[in-house]
């Protein structure tokens, strides 16, 4: 891919948005908002009460008689299992419930209100099993077992389950010696964190409308980041020919990993498989959103870390409880990230560390914007702020002095591409006036300024693939397909400015074509990873390559030229020899006319392209040791400036600085808007959020008690700072961005709290009510 | 469960409406009106994804009756532009930046409009006071506000 | 777990013509009908299952409900069904009722403001009720029109617990009078809540305070929180204690101390018992100290 640009006019300009004017004037089109007609039914989902349970008895007979009801299914119907990567769940729970909130049987009505009393009309009989409600005594001994049948799971190569226990992967890292390391060491920190379960909170919730036909056809609507995986999972754990499967994905309305992988949609599916003919739509309601959908699934990281007197870290010991809830959607995967990125963007020589998804009664872990990142550096970059104040050194210098650069050789044997998080590090302390001591806005009130790093890879199976197809039009506009979806982050933007660039055609000129729709667009695996602009963008870039070659082909042959000599710059074929010009559109659609009407050149173009990481390797499952464990890493670092109010713990965050190295901004705008986006998301997390589970209970399953930031919770100065050290395999040398400017927010809030307050407080999130209280035991408050 | 017939004005068009009981505005907007651009993303007056203007000032349409919009007159967002020609707050909004999966944008629109309104050249705290009850959960907000303040003139 | 309703359940809507057909119907079909104002907690409670009621009658725009007046003599009515955002934006109320627009600037969001009521929020006697306390310090009565005419509830004694009030079935909160407050009056209502705006109180604390020349300080200091027991709280003892001592420091601290040790929070999801009782200390102290200092520049 690495060829060499002869000019770059819309690389790297902040285009508008292709998707925006129907944004703004209510004509975009969701899920929601796809009118079925007056067949459509509605499906409600009974859903488990208690968080563990053998199933006794369903009865739905009482249910099946209410008028208007026309189907009840139950896990009965459905014996197959589905997942991702560890296949361990039912679309309905069939012997044993396994967290609250788990789906027992669906009912699809004439109405909303008739499902619902319907709901209430079927019987469950449960007989309650004690629960595992925290992942360290999941993993212990002690601790029921909530698979038995782990065993037989079906599971890709790259996950190690371990029958007998309710660990469903551990990944390990063993790289050089950590024991012989430790007395070497000048200054060593030791501590556990806890990270909680976080929601996504998309405003558009999950919807999937389902209708199946009398000859096997089924189609599914759906607010989806994954139209592709969902046709394939979907179609084999119901029996479905995929090819007889059709998703059709219109607009997403917030996505950030919930509606990744297969979520609820495959129960419409479910119901419409009994009741061929009619549409059968699923709508959650905000607390199902909240209560019953994948988490961010909880942490519990022990750190152990040190460094010799000038700073320099030798050995890092990482253990890792991922709380991966009933079943393993994402989270066997959240834990393997979570594994070989353990040692954040720092170059440490010595690294043990052993990542643990366990089974628990909790909600199943998900992915969420990050795939297990931000959990982590809450982590590794508070054990490194404590270090660094161990040692005596300034934080920023630490972190200069241990970041990883180009040529390093990671923990898992990969060696790094050139990286630029030294760039970003000092963007962002440059920015904060890092080492200048601001002035309280009051008495009573401490201001403190915290930085943190972050780095993240593509988290995905080593084969993930991109395809794209590039359709030249009559009027020489061109029509981009392709099967990654816009959730928001402006991939069509950045689709249509690669396909414009490349083919040599306006920006204006070409179209993103939507709504996916697998029986139309072209393969993607899943929108997710932050790996569109990168993979989907080099197939795009390969498809118009195509389209260009057959345009200059066929030219050249009617010009009797060497296709080489010819170019194709705004709309235009142009010889650079003989300096004659001819608009596309003259070409693309209807050829070109020999001369004394002696026929045809060329007809209808067509450009496909497709894209696949060919490169990446196994780890050995002992060491977790491999030539490369991931495609790249994007870097970057984010600060904070805040202040306490010493009357109440509560926190106004002044001003937050990212810095990322994306390789190249495709769109500079748009870089900047996820950077601030991803950064609020964030902060958000690190001061109200929190899915407060009490035995397996979420107490906080509304608005009202899950509060994310609002407008005036923000802060007022967001500061963005691109940098690009080019991706060598990336379209013009872009890598992603989507995912991580999320990921170093609590670590920096909690290093800038410690900077205000001089004690520490470790664990997400930081409430008014956790930083009085702990100035309170601290003795710096009554 | 009652029926009610009720007459009233959506973004300027007279319509006569069957509506049950227990239908709300926002329902009624997107079911029995075909508006969807009108967001439903919580019912219960939180996200603010559902916000229109009745008679003049925003609401949550989940957190009022259908049966109680018997002559009332609904802006929704599809009935900002007119005649083709964007509300210069939805030029703003385009230029700054403050849309990404648009979802909240309807809402946000509205209050914003309605902001503007009552209060044409609002302070900044007064724009975030006048969106807070409008969760985005895309954008970070900074760019909504600056696009209120750009149709403002306090940029 | 509760798994609310996707929408409202099926439930009729009532609107009588007249106060008599209205009482009559509520009384006639006591719990499962109920007076029907702006709805914002209605809504959510018929969603949540924790409201059954088959019935709502709309009782907006019945006599002396729509409408809101100031009267130099009488002082503010505000009728029942008037939207606290109608209310807050009287010029009237600014000046002389500053701390319940004040108070109203804190209630969830300006959207919902435009449904939700100030007399709603009264007869839905949540303990968090941002309004509640100003409502109260301003000496505020409730006209309810019932079985036996109309009558007048002073708020001082109207809540008896949790969405428990002095109303019986068949009863109609018509609407609420604030007299004038005294020359010089100045107020402050802090709220300690998870974001800056538009949360429950975790704790709110609302302080009404004016020149009395018969106190041995000088001044009445009227004290009134939220969120930190079963109804909106008085404290008679720190209110004494402020009106007794020479106002200072020391005084103000003493106060909020009785404060803290008068209120009974619990634990619940949104804070503690704990950090509770200690935002009640500090937040009187702060509110306190703010509306002492006003009282002292206007001197």
């Amino acid at each position: 891919m690495a060829v060499a640009e002869k000019q770059q006019t819309v690389i790297g300009a902040s285009v508008p948005r292709l998707d925006v004017r129907e944004k703004v004037t209510g004509a975009a089109v969701y899920a929601d908002d796809i009118q079925f007609g007056p067949g459509l039914l509605h499906c409600r989902v009974k859903r488990s009460p208690i968080p563990h349970g053998i199933i006794k008895r369903i009865d739905t007979s009482k249910a099946e008689k209410l008028p208007g009801v026309k189907v009840v299914v139950t896990g009965a119907d459905f014996p197959d299992r589905i997942g991702l990567y560890l296949k361990d769940r039912h679309i309905f729970a069939r012997d044993r419930v396994r967290f609250i909130g788990e789906p027992v049987a669906a009912v699809a009505a004439v109405t909303e209100e008739i499902a619902e009393k319907a709901l209430e009309l079927i019987e469950v009989e449960y007989e309650e099993l004690p629960g595992v409600f925290d992942p360290v005594y999941g993993a212990s001994p002690e601790a029921p077992l909530l698979h038995p049948e782990l065993g037989t799971y079906e599971y890709p190569n790259f996950i190690f389950p371990k029958p007998g226990t309710n660990i469903a992967n551990h990944f390990k890292i063993r790289k050089g010696d950590t024991e012989a390391a430790w007395p070497q060491c000048a200054a060593i920190v030791e501590h556990t964190f806890r990270i909680p379960h976080v929601q996504h909170v998309p405003i558009e919730p999950h919807v999937a409308v389902a209708k199946a036909e009398e000859n096997g056809q089924v189609t599914l609507w759906a607010s989806t980041q994954s139209p592709f995986a969902q046709r394939a999972l979907i179609a084999k754990a119901l029996h479905i020919p995929e090819s007889k499967l059709r998703v059709i994905a219109p607009f997403v309305g917030g996505g950030f990993g919930c509606k990744a992988g297969v979520t609820m949609e495959a129960i419409p599916v479910a119901v419409a498989l009994k009741l061929p003919g009619y549409p059968i739509k699923l709508r959650l309601t905000r607390e199902e959103e909240f209560y019953t959908n994948f988490v961010r699934q909880g942490l519990v990281i022990k750190i152990k870390v040190g460094c010799d007197k000038d700073g320099n870290l030798l050995a890092l010991e990482n253990t890792m409880y991922w709380d991966g809830g009933a079943y393993t959607e994402y989270g066997v995967n959240v834990t393997r990230a979570g594994g070989y990125s353990s040692t954040g963007p720092y170059d440490i020589p010595n690294v043990k560390t052993d990542s643990m998804c366990v089974y628990t009664n909790h909600p199943v872990g998900g992915a969420y914007r990050g795939f297990g990142m931000a959990e982590l550096h809450t982590g590794i970059d508070q054990a490194m702020d404590m270090l660094a104040e161990k040692i005596g050194m300034d934080r920023v210098e630490f972190f200069k002095k241990n970041c990883i650069r180009g040529g390093d050789v990671l923990a898992t044997g990969m060696v790094i591409h050139d990286v630029g998080i030294e760039d970003c590090i000092d963007a962002v302390a440059r920015d904060l006036n890092w080492g200048v001591k601001e002035k309280p806005s009051g008495p009573n009130k401490v201001r403190g300024k915290g930085i943190a790093l972050a780095w993240k890879a593509p988290a995905m199976p080593p084969n993930a693939g991109s395809s794209a197809i590039v359709k030249l039009n009559a009027d020489g506009t061109v029509d981009v397909s392709v099967g990654g979806q816009e959730i928001g982050q402006g991939t069509f933007t950045v689709m249509a400015q690669i396909a414009a660039e490349t083919l040599g055609v306006p920006y204006e000129n070409v179209r993103v074509t939507g709504p996916i729709d697998t029986r139309y667009s072209p393969y993607e695996w899943q929108t997710v990873a932050s790996r569109l602009t990168w993979s989907m963008g080099n197939a795009v870039r390969n498809a118009a390559l195509d389209a260009r070659q057959k345009v200059l082909n066929v030219v050249a042959e009617a010009w009797q030229q060497d296709p080489k000599e010819l170019d194709i710059k705004n709309g235009y074929v142009i010889s650079y020899r003989t300096e004659d010009t001819m608009p596309l559109k003259d070409v693309v659609v209807y050829g070109i006319p020999k001369p004394n009407d002696q026929g045809w050149i060329g007809g209808p173009i067509v450009g496909t392209g497709s894209f696949m990481p060919t490169y990446v390797t196994g780890l050995d499952p002992e060491t977790g040791q491999g030539d490369r464990a991931v495609v790249h890493y994007t870097t970057g670092a984010q600060g904070v400036d805040l202040e306490v109010d010493l009357e109440t713990g509560q926190i106004t965050i002044l001003k937050a600085v990212s810095a990322f190295d994306v390789g190249k901004a495709i769109n500079p705008e748009l870089v900047k808007q996820q950077m601030e986006g991803g950064m609020v998301q964030g902060l958000s997390s690190a001061l109200f959020e929190e899915c407060k589970l009490e035995k397996g209970v979420m107490r906080n399953p509304s608005f009202v008690d899950y509060r994310i930031a609002t407008a005036i919770d923000v802060p007022p100065i967001m500061d963005t700072f691109i940098i690009e050290h080019a991706q060598d395999d990336g379209p013009f040398g872009a890598r992603g961005i989507g995912e991580h400017p999320l990921v170093p927010s609590i670590a920096a809030v909690a290093s800038a709290l410690h900077d205000a307050l001089g004690i520490r407080i470790t664990n997400p999130p930081f409430s008014a009510e956790k930083v009085y209280l702990a100035l309170v035991e601290a003795g710096l408050a009554k | 469960m009652g029926y009610h017939r009720i007459t009233l004005t959506v973004n300027g068009v007279m319509e006569l409406v069957d509506v049950p009981s227990n239908m709300t505005l926002l329902q009624m907007l997107r079911e029995k009106l075909g508006l969807t651009g009108t967001k439903n993303g919580c019912a219960s007056g939180e996200c603010g994804a559902c916000t229109v203007m009745l008679n003049g000032e925003p609401v949550n349409s989940c957190m009022v009756l259908a049966v109680e919009c018997d002559g009332a007159d609904v802006v929704t967002v599809e009935g900002l532009a007119k005649n083709g020609q964007l509300d210069p707050l939805q030029e703003a909004i385009i230029e700054t930046g403050g849309v990404q999966c648009g979802f909240c944008t309807p809402g946000i629109l509205i209050s914003s409009r309605a902001l503007l309104n009552r209060k044409p050249k609002p302070t900044e705290f007064e724009i975030r006071e006048a969106i807070s009850g409008n969760l985005c959960r895309c954008t970070g907000y900074n760019r909504i506000v600056e696009a209120v303040k750009k149709v403002a003139g306090t940029e | 777990m509760q798994n609310p309703h996707p929408g409202l359940p099926e439930i009729e809507y009532i609107k009588p013509a007249s106060l008599e057909e209205a009482s009559k119907f509520l009384a006639a079909h006591a719990g499962e009908a109920r007076p029907f104002l702006g709805g914002t907690d209605t809504f959510v409670r018929l969603r949540d299952g924790a409201w059954k009621d088959k019935y709502l009658v709309d009782v907006k725009g019945l006599d002396g409900t729509a409408q809101v007046s100031f009267d130099p003599e009488k002082g503010l009515t505000i009728g029942a069904g008037v939207a606290m955002n109608r209310v807050e934006a009287m010029p009237e109320v600014r000046e002389h009722y500053p701390l319940l627009a004040e108070a109203i600037r804190t209630v969830a969001s300006y959207q919902l403001r435009n449904r939700a009521t100030i007399v709603g929020n009264i007869c839905n006697a949540s303990p968090a009720g941002d309004t509640i306390g100003a409502c109260m310090l301003y000496g505020g009565v409730l006209k309810v029109f019932g079985a036996d005419g109309v009558r007048e509830e002073p708020l001082d004694t109207f809540f008896k617990g949790p969405g428990k009030t002095n109303l019986k079935p068949g009863d109609i909160a018509l609407s609420l009078t604030l007299p004038l407050p005294p020359r010089g009056h100045v107020g402050r209502y802090i709220k300690v809540a998870r974001n800056k705006l538009g949360d429950l109180a975790i704790v709110g604390v609302s302080v009404l305070a004016y020149p009395d020349a018969t106190l041995a300080s000088g001044y009445r200091f009227l004290i009134a929180l939220a969120s930190v027991a079963p109804v909106p709280l008085r404290v008679p003892a720190a209110e004494k204690v402020l009106a007794e001592k020479t106002i200072d420091e020391a005084t103000i601290a003493e106060a909020a101390q009785i404060a803290m040790d008068s209120c009974s929070p619990i634990d619940d999801v949104r804070g503690s018992a704990q950090y509770r009782k200690l935002m009640v200390r500090n937040m009187t102290r702060r509110a306190l100290t703010e509306v002492w200092q006003k009282l002292t520049q206007a001197a």
